[in-house]
């Protein structure tokens, strides 16, 4: 069967840190906040961060929530040790609650997973505005291909390094940076609800989405000729409708364009201008 | 002759820091003793600039450039930058300053509106292709997708060009090679066009980021037998490189493999009038 083509891990590793360091540079801005989840995706923003702007302007969050497991938030202490980075925790358990009850979603587990991760958001752009500092996102492509991800939840970021690397590359990127094996080996997890993790939600799991994705997305290949080289009609009609249900994602708004000067349509202006 | 050829790293729409990048590299390129500094495509202004090139774009009078202008009265510089035309539109444009003036500008030709690219919306085409005349030598100069149109560059050489310059803000994509993808593509054109030319090549590239997008760098000079003068420049870093360009040898190159004066002009002619037909 067909594989996700390789990647040159160093060299993308290099490339992302420069990416941070500029990104940063061009804001005019002095650090990034970020949450630290426990899992593999912002443990590897994290280590690039580091290498892009160094330990000292980078502030990590851990943000647990009331159904958050206890070993996540070991897993962001243990990175946050192993960087040299300051972790801050800030414990949004009573908020959401309030805020669930107020809402009344509290015996919803999506909408209280939702919830969650736009509480998480709310507070990084908070501490961003506080400390000067931009958000970090930790979305990967094939999440976002996919649309796993909360709107303006955890897919609201300022900059998102690995929005374009597959989550097969980001467990190589994860073992080039020397990311803990624990957090390397255990499952992919939004940790909304205990016992949650993507490939229960999604049926099936990232390894097995990327040769298909890539294959359609990058190369073109329709869903019979998928099929033909090998891979499964199941899998293959079920990572396809994935892709085009949660499409809207991609462009979380869309502008009643009624002007010839539209933003982002008419007009494409540059991000940081400057004199 | 020496020439510099400066790989740095722009940011659209930030002109100061941008000038920066350049004052370094003018900086360099003195101390090595070059005659001429090339910079990347649109240097001045960054490439992505989108529909900025509206309050980027000047004309050859603006204020913005009087530090290019004073910077060439100790070494000659070709310079990118959004050209405002006097009929109106905007050319992506080379402008080779020396001793303070203005001595040849070249529109880009072909202006990529495919993939990524987006320039078919903001500028307009050049409409000529000559050599730019230089106290040192006739440059042929191409901005980045017009060297990946062969008869380019072989016109450019036909009418007489003793180098060819590239100016690019080529990017580039990782994949499974040391080098990234966009740098090996450059590669095999930049060394294709010397050979194939056999006049020297000295491609100048951008490198970083720009709106999330990478640029490779990797700039590099070439002789038309494809030896290396200069380079290739470090994968996304600034450089400053200087090739020695001998234009004897590059004489002597071209009667001994005098593959330019073979071009069968009258197959292009005889394409373009069954075209036309």
């Amino acid at each position: 069967m067909l594989k996700l083509p390789a990647v040159d891990v160093p060299l993308l590793a290099q490339a992302l840190a420069a990416f941070l360091a500029e990104e940063l540079r061009a804001s005019g801005l002095s650090r990034y906040v970020l949450g630290l989840s426990g899992g593999l995706d912002s443990a590897v923003v994290a280590a690039l961060a580091v290498r892009g702007v160094g330990p000292k302007r980078i502030l990590p969050f851990a943000l647990p929530g009331p159904t958050s497991s206890v070993e996540s938030t070991q897993h962001a202490i243990q990175v946050a040790e192993q960087l040299g980075l300051a972790l801050r925790l800030l414990d949004l358990g009573a908020p959401a609650q309030v805020l669930a009850q107020t809402l009344g979603c509290e015996g919803d587990r999506l909408r209280f997973g939702n919830l969650m991760a736009r509480l998480r958001m709310t507070a990084l752009f908070d501490q961003a505005r506080a400390e000067s500092a931009l958000v970090l996102g930790t979305s990967n492509k094939s999440e976002i291909l996919l649309g796993y991800c909360t709107l303006f939840g955890d897919q609201a970021a300022s900059v998102q390094p690995l929005g374009d690397v597959w989550k097969t590359h980001v467990y190589a990127l994860g073992e080039f940076l020397g990311i803990p094996q624990a957090i390397l080996r255990k499952n992919p997890t939004a940790d909304l609800w205990p016992g949650q993790t993507d490939a229960g939600e999604l049926g099936f799991d990232y390894l097995e989405a990327d040769p298909i994705l890539y294959y359609h997305h990058d190369q073109g290949l329709g869903e019979g000729e998928l099929v033909a080289l090998g891979f499964p009609q199941p899998l293959v009609g079920q990572v396809l409708a994935t892709y085009r249900r949660n499409r809207f994602k991609w462009r979380p708004t869309v502008i009643a364009r009624v002007s010839a000067s539209c933003v982002n349509v008419d007009r494409i202006l540059p991000r940081n201008p400057r004199p | 002759m020496r020439v510099g050829l400066a790989q740095i790293a722009t940011c659209p729409g930030q002109l100061s820091h941008n000038w920066q990048a350049h004052l370094w590299a003018i900086q360099e390129a003195k101390k090595a003793d070059a005659d001429l500094v090339v910079f990347p495509e649109l240097s001045l202004s960054g490439y992505l600039v989108g529909h900025g090139v509206l309050e980027l774009a000047m004309d050859l009078e603006d204020p913005r450039l009087d530090p290019v202008r004073e910077a060439s009265r100790e070494v000659a510089l070709l310079v990118g930058l959004p050209l405002r035309l006097p009929q109106g539109g905007i050319a992506n444009a080379a402008v080779l300053w020396e001793q303070g003036q203005v001595v040849g500008v070249h529109h880009k030709l072909y202006l990529p509106t495919y993939g990524m690219f987006d320039e078919g919306r903001y500028f307009v085409p050049g409409q000529r292709l000559v050599p730019l005349p230089w106290g040192k030598g006739k440059l042929g100069v191409l901005i980045c997708e017009d060297a990946w149109h062969p008869s380019c560059a072989s016109l450019l050489v036909h009418r007489g060009t003793d180098l060819l310059l590239i100016m690019a803000g080529g990017p580039s994509e990782v994949g499974d090679d040391h080098v990234p993808l966009g740098m090996r593509r450059w590669h095999w054109l930049v060394g294709a066009t010397a050979i194939t030319t056999v006049t020297p090549t000295l491609f100048a590239n951008r490198c970083g980021w720009e709106e999330g997008i990478l640029f490779s760098g990797g700039s590099w000079a070439l002789d038309g037998r494809g030896r290396t003068l200069a380079g290739p420049a470090p994968v996304g870093e600034p450089a400053l490189l200087v090739a020695t360009v001998d234009l004897a040898a590059a004489r002597r190159h071209r009667s001994l493999a005098p593959i330019p004066q073979g071009e069968r002009w009258e197959l292009w002619q005889a394409h373009g009038e069954r075209s036309a037909c």
